[in-house]
């Protein structure tokens, strides 16, 4: 076999699944000795542009409590065209189109490489894709001029058929009417207070849906097949008035005294909106964009007063308790979410303001329905125009990458229990005999709905070995999970992606190193952190770092080599020697410390950490540094200060920002102007790789990240200078005995001191 | 900037260009890609820099040096440059200086067709909507005429017109987004009429397809079984 790491890079190409541990621990008892769970990171609509889509729909397995999909690890015999599910052992005919399948003639999802395949639903009437923009119009002049442009350019990115509703916000609420005539007429509603779904819905006049509920035969094709209401028209109708009628939207009338901020009704807009397609639409793919530009300050939902005086929440108000409106308002947009997640309705919050907005109070809107934050200091930036243009994407066929309302069911074999799940999702409490009692994330469930979805939306799964111990498995015996996704795709067909997996077992006390050799460090990392970030929700900051630490040393202990009570004689395999720098990472992160970020700001971290995939989580935890000099091709450099030389220069991607640094020399060598000589023409080259190569990154990060252009002694330097691993600083200095790299002024421990106790400790017999 | 293809060229190579971001709006904000280097940006990805480099495990970092300092210049151009980690990526562009083109008669070219398509669409789309494209594309005179098109709009609409008039709908369409994207505080207000213009005009020229195809079928039918009485 090829290395480990060969075999989990290909299981991440074809599966979109990166495992903790790649051969599992055969018994309960030995798996919580592992320390860090069995759990994967799971990417359901992962790109693979090599995988048609098959035509017909999955067999299932006929017992009514398994239900699992024919894979490749089923056994088949093709005499008797019989097969046997490998979850439940159940031995199930095959339908009869399956009637001239034989070894040679298969059909794909028999076939190992279909490991993960695609079906195309054909049932049910299509529906359409909807954007509802909500949109606050409390803004200066220039942003909403700007705004005003961006929206009006997604028309033009939108497929035709889809669509597209207005709702507009200050103080008060108006639901835009969109018809082909000229006349725009709107309903006006006060933004004090909250109204029900079914007043709404009586306001607007929406007694009944407007969408039929899925028959059984699809409905004649016609040439417009979705009957909308009139709020939300077709693209292709509407466009010339749409645009009309955003170019004509005036800043909020309504006068704003000194002293004060403007009234915004945010929690009532968004209410109609979540109203509004519920009855309109439920069950259907649906995006609510809300475009903000400041905090709620009126009616349910308002985050801070209007007094310009009294200023919003900080972390220092939360910690004393000091908080008028953070509960209320949470549970109002907690409400609202739960409400749109169970229409299967997504809501995107594009947050643009010098200050605070309120998405510590709105985060559960995105992250319970798999919505986008994006957070930026004005609407008139390339930063929000570019991002929001990303929304829009296509992939290599030309279809939108986004998808709606999808479910994931995970399946397991016997000794398998499902923990639970972190990321942009809801339980859909479906309880079965695969269910562990024991929770990790959103647990107590085998299914989860995720509304809003692209190809790098990844969930934490977790699991629970359940195997006795004086129940060995079989040699060879293999364990396998399965994932099913259903979900509505761009193009408004519905799909179910199935992946079907399996590892070995192994036995912990003979097998160990087997065990040790198969673990994928990075996603162990990734995952325990998830589970770090799901506490640090609930949890005091402390508490959760004590918590990280404790799971660390007792890997350590659990896999490190070492003579007792000797520190100098630890060592940690390959597969392990980059986890305690991780974990040392993870824990100066944004994510787990709220030091120097506003509520909103660790908010926003904390919803791109719980959505993204492995690669670019990781680039969160540890920021990744490469460095440019003459000495040779650019070349990855340790987070350290020690890489900080005067004559390099460096780029950094901590996935939220971009940072390029010119070191001393370099820095005095461009003042000089020598990058202008023809003589030193290679020196003007050394000043743009790192560009050309940031470039690259900017070019398909979503959100799009600051980019910082620095130098050494530049004021912007410290956002290196507060990522790096603080080797050198200016207690230690003159123990260096020579000056290299660059001091940095903190008493933050260092990676050194850090690992130094980890050896302590883990060597320790008293722990 | 040397990525582009024959043709086109010129006016290509105008859309593929970064500008710095807004940094007097937001801080830091990053630099702006036109949509033609989105559109390449799905395209093949070089390797990317997610490397990482193992702390050595007695804890203390290899103590790299710097070997130049400020005093002396940087070496002298004759070793190679240093090559980026991926593939060259483009860079940003200079600014092509366009020949001057005569804008009255480019004005006179891009209209023309689009009015002409206009009244072909006449009868076949309702009037309503034919008055409101008329309505804009008089819009798009009045701003041409009065010069407050910038170039790269112009000259994207000479090409947009072309691709609509020798049928290129999806073509036509793609040069309407990236006008849009790229200049919509310009476009916005009269671009969507030549939207909807070439949405109009590709369903006109497909329904015009359907029925042909529908009456060939029908002759070849009463050639291929003329026994048969034929059905009301």
């Amino acid at each position: 076999m090829a290395t480990y790491q060969e075999f989990i890079q290909q299981n991440e190409e074809r599966d979109g699944v990166r495992f903790s541990w790649n051969v599992w621990p055969s018994s309960r008892l030995e798996a919580t000795r592992m320390v860090v769970p069995l759990a994967c990171l799971l990417t359901p609509l992962k790109g693979r542009p090599d995988l048609p889509p098959v035509q017909y729909e999955p067999v299932l397995c006929s017992r009514p409590t398994c239900k699992a999909v024919l894979n490749p690890l089923c056994q088949v015999d093709y005499r008797a065209k019989l097969w046997a599910c490998n979850f439940c052992f159940q031995r199930n005919q095959f339908p009869p189109a399956y009637a001239g399948i034989s070894e040679v003639n298969q059909p794909a999802e028999l076939m190992p490489q279909f490991s993960t395949i695609e079906y195309v639903i054909q049932r049910g009437a299509p529906s359409p894709l909807i954007f509802l923009y909500v949109v606050d119009t409390c803004l200066e002049e220039d942003d909403l001029q700007a705004l005003k442009e961006s929206l009006q350019m997604s028309l033009s990115l939108l497929p035709p058929d889809a669509l597209v509703g207005l709702i507009t916000f200050g103080r008060m609420v108006q639901v835009h009417e969109l018809s082909c005539e000229g006349i725009s007429k709107s309903y006006v509603f006060r933004g004090t207070k909250d109204l029900t779904a079914k007043q709404i819905q009586d306001m607007l006049g929406l007694t009944k849906p407007a969408m039929p509920m899925q028959q059984a035969r699809p409905a004649q094709p016609q040439e417009h097949p979705f009957v909308s209401s009139r709020f939300l028209q077709p693209v292709h109708k509407i466009d010339m008035n749409f645009t009309d009628l955003l170019g004509e939207l005036q800043r909020d009338p309504w006068p704003v005294t000194q002293g004060k901020r403007p009234l915004r009704s945010t929690g009532v807009a968004l209410s109609i909106a979540v109203g509004l397609l519920e009855g309109t639409f439920p069950n259907t793919g649906a995006r609510i964009m809300l475009f903000t530009g400041g905090p709620p300050t009126q009616g349910p939902g308002m985050v801070v007063g209007d007094e310009l005086k009294i200023p919003i929440r900080s972390w220092h108000d939360i910690e004393k308790d000091n908080t008028r409106f953070m509960k209320k308002a949470t549970k109002h947009y907690e409400m609202l979410a739960n409400r749109a997640a169970a229409n299967g309705h997504c809501i995107d919050i594009y947050a643009c303001a010098l200050d605070q907005t309120g998405l510590l109070e709105m985060k559960c809107c995105t992250n319970l329905t798999g919505g986008y934050m994006v957070m930026g200091d004005s609407f008139n930036t390339s930063l929000f125009k570019q991002t929001f243009q990303r929304i829009f994407s296509k992939d290599f066929h030309g279809d939108f990458q986004m998808a709606f309302g999808a479910a994931l069911e995970v399946k397991t074999s016997r000794e398998l229990k499902i923990a639970g799940a972190i990321g942009p999702c809801v339980s859909l409490k479906v309880k079965g005999p695969c269910v562990s009692e024991n929770e990790l994330g959103i647990g107590g469930t085998s299914q989860w709905k995720i509304c809003g979805l692209d190809p790098t939306s990844t969930l934490g799964v977790y699991f629970e070995v359940v195997n006795q111990h004086n129940a060995p498995i079989p040699q060879g015996g293999r364990g396998a999970i399965q994932f099913v996704t259903q979900y509505q795709h761009s193009s408004t067909q519905r799909r179910i992606r199935v992946t079907t997996i399996a590892r070995n077992w192994a036995d912990a006390q003979s097998q160990l190193r087997h065990i040790e050799a198969a673990f994928d460090q990075e996603a162990a990392a990734v995952l325990m952190a998830r589970l770090g970030v799901f506490r640090a929700e609930s949890e005091e900051g402390p508490d959760v770092l004590r918590w990280l630490d404790r799971q660390l040393i007792r890997l350590c202990q659990k896999f490190g080599q070492y003579n007792k009570e000797d520190p100098a004689s630890f060592r940690l395999s390959d597969s392990f020697s980059l986890y305690p720098q991780f974990m040392f990472h993870l824990r100066r992160s944004p994510f787990l410390q709220v030091f120097n970020n506003s509520p909103d700001e660790s908010s926003y971290y904390r919803h791109h950490f719980a959505r993204q995939d492995l690669t670019q989580s990781l680039i969160m935890i540890q920021p990744v540094l490469y460095s440019y000099s003459f000495h040779g091709p650019p070349e990855p450099v340790l987070l350290d200060s020690s890489s900080i030389l005067a004559d390099r220069i460096l780029l950094m991607d901590t996935f939220f920002q971009i940072v390029i640094y010119l070191g001393e020399t370099i820095a005095q060598w461009r003042k000089a102007g020598y990058q202008d000589m023809p003589e030193y023409e290679n020196f003007k080259h050394l000043l743009q790789a790192p560009l050309d190569d940031a470039q690259e990154i900017l070019q398909v990060r979503f959100p799009m990240p600051r980019y910082i252009n620095t130098e050494h002694g530049g004021s912007q330097a410290r956002f290196l200078l507060s990522k790096v691993n603080p080797s050198q600083t200016h207690n230690n200095l003159y123990a260096w005995g020579q000056e290299t790299g660059a001091p940095i002024l903190t008493d933050d421990v260092s990676l050194q001191v850090f690992m130094d106790h980890l050896k302590k400790l883990a060597v320790s017999s008293a722990c | 900037m040397t990525r582009c293809h024959a043709g086109r060229a010129e006016v290509e190579m105008a859309e593929l260009y970064v500008k710095p971001g807004n940094k007097e709006r937001g801080w830091n904000d990053p630099p702006q890609f036109s949509y033609g280097l989105q559109i390449q940006a799905g395209g093949p990805k070089r390797t990317p820099l997610t490397k990482r480099v193992a702390a050595p495990q007695d804890g203390s970092p290899r103590v790299p040096t710097s070997e130049t300092s400020p005093r002396h210049p940087p070496p002298l151009s004759k070793a190679p440059r240093p090559p980026t980690v991926g593939s060259c990526p483009v860079s940003s562009v200079e600014l092509t200086t366009f020949p001057v083109i005569d804008s009255e008669a480019l004005m006179e070219d891009v209209l023309r067709p689009l009015e002409q398509a206009l009244e072909e669409c006449r009868g076949h789309t309702i009037k309503q909507v034919c008055d409101d494209i008329s309505r804009r594309l008089a819009l798009l005179q009045e701003q041409w005429g009065g010069g407050k098109l910038s170039m790269p709009v112009k000259k994207r609409m000479v090409l947009l017109v072309q691709e609509l008039s020798s049928h290129q709908w999806d073509a036509a369409d793609d040069i309407h987004r990236s006008l849009m994207v790229d200049h919509v505080t310009e476009v916005s207000q009269w671009m969507v009429g030549v939207k909807r213009l070439i949405a109009e005009k590709k369903s006109l020229s497909s329904e015009t397809e359907a029925s042909e195809e529908k009456s060939a079928a029908t002759a070849e039918e009463n050639q291929t079984i003329p026994g048969f009485p034929q059905t009301p």
